[in-house]
């Protein structure tokens, strides 16, 4: 019988951590018990990276998610590290205003900011939300096109799950993936150049 | 025209637009075209559909008419052709 894991009830990032040591430990099958979609979410994007299949069954308060290993090598298995592409920079946002001042000011510029960037001929390959940011891509009137815009021209938009919890707005995304801190360490990780609002 | 653009003689006209705008016609915050101004400034994006609502609501506000300018913009950057609209041109 393959190992399970019961995560139901722990907080993020503790079903992904779980998960991580049932994969360094050689399991090639087993099966993640939680209580939440952003918790399976986590869990799938998990499994793609390493290398692994993810099934899920049940629903509402308990999901099962049953990993099994697809033969791919694991994504973050010693290796050389990887020269980030030229020109690839992140956007690491972690507030919903540009600046110190005015929040009326600051909300404009912000809304001002992502519009230029639909237009720049070198938009990021990544953007991060965090903290009061995650009020960009949920709340805001205008921003969350502006990331459709920037998605639909291959950008990836990452978008804290902890924060969007913490502030009540999980439900609210409009724009990007409900993301956690290993996703967005590693974003950063491969960034030529991380430019911080 | 792809759309209509507002640009404003000072940050607060562009903001207490915005305001009066809000229950009349959608608008994009964006900055001003390198086109009209050198100047960093605010300006409002207005599609086609909503421009004369919009137009409307600012004439009809407490803006002054030389607080505010219309613009008509065609065709996307580099071939950007940006057009002054007058207050009595449609």
């Amino acid at each position: 019988m393959s190992q399970q894991i019961d995560a139901r009830g722990k907080a993020c990032p503790i079903p992904v951590v779980l998960a991580r040591g049932a994969i360094s430990q050689g399991e090639s099958a087993f099966t993640v018990r939680v209580d939440n979609p952003t918790a399976v979410e986590n869990l799938k994007r998990l499994a793609d990276n390493q290398g692994y299949t993810a099934q899920v069954q049940g629903g509402e308060e308990d999901f099962q998610v049953d990993f099994r290993r697809s033969g791919a090598p694991a994504a973050d298995a010693p290796a050389a590290p990887q020269a980030p592409a030229a020109g690839a920079w992140t956007l690491l946002v972690g507030r919903d205003i540009v600046g110190d001042g005015s929040r009326e000011l600051g909300s404009n510029l912000m809304q001002m900011f992502f519009y230029t960037l639909t237009q720049s001929d070198n938009p990021p390959a990544t953007v991060i939300f965090v903290n009061g940011g995650v009020k960009l891509p949920t709340l805001d009137p205008q921003i969350p096109a502006h990331l459709q815009a920037l998605l639909a021209g291959g950008c990836r938009v990452l978008v804290c799950g902890t924060c969007l919890n913490y502030y009540q707005l999980t439900d609210k995304l409009q724009a990007g993936t409900v993301s956690n801190m290993y996703d967005i360490v590693s974003a950063l990780e491969e960034a030529g150049k991380v430019v911080s609002l | 025209m792809d759309y209509g653009l507002i640009a404003f003689s000072s940050t607060y006209a562009a903001i207490y637009a915005q305001k009066v705008l809000k229950p009349v016609a959608p608008v994009q915050v964006m900055p001003v075209l390198r086109e009209i101004s050198a100047s960093c400034g605010i300006a409002l994006r207005v599609e086609p559909a909503h421009w004369g609502a919009a137009r409307a609501a600012l004439a009809a506000c407490e803006l002054a008419p030389g607080e505010y300018a219309f613009y008509a913009v065609s065709s996307d950057p580099p071939a950007l052709r940006v057009r002054p609209v007058g207050a009595q041109e449609p």
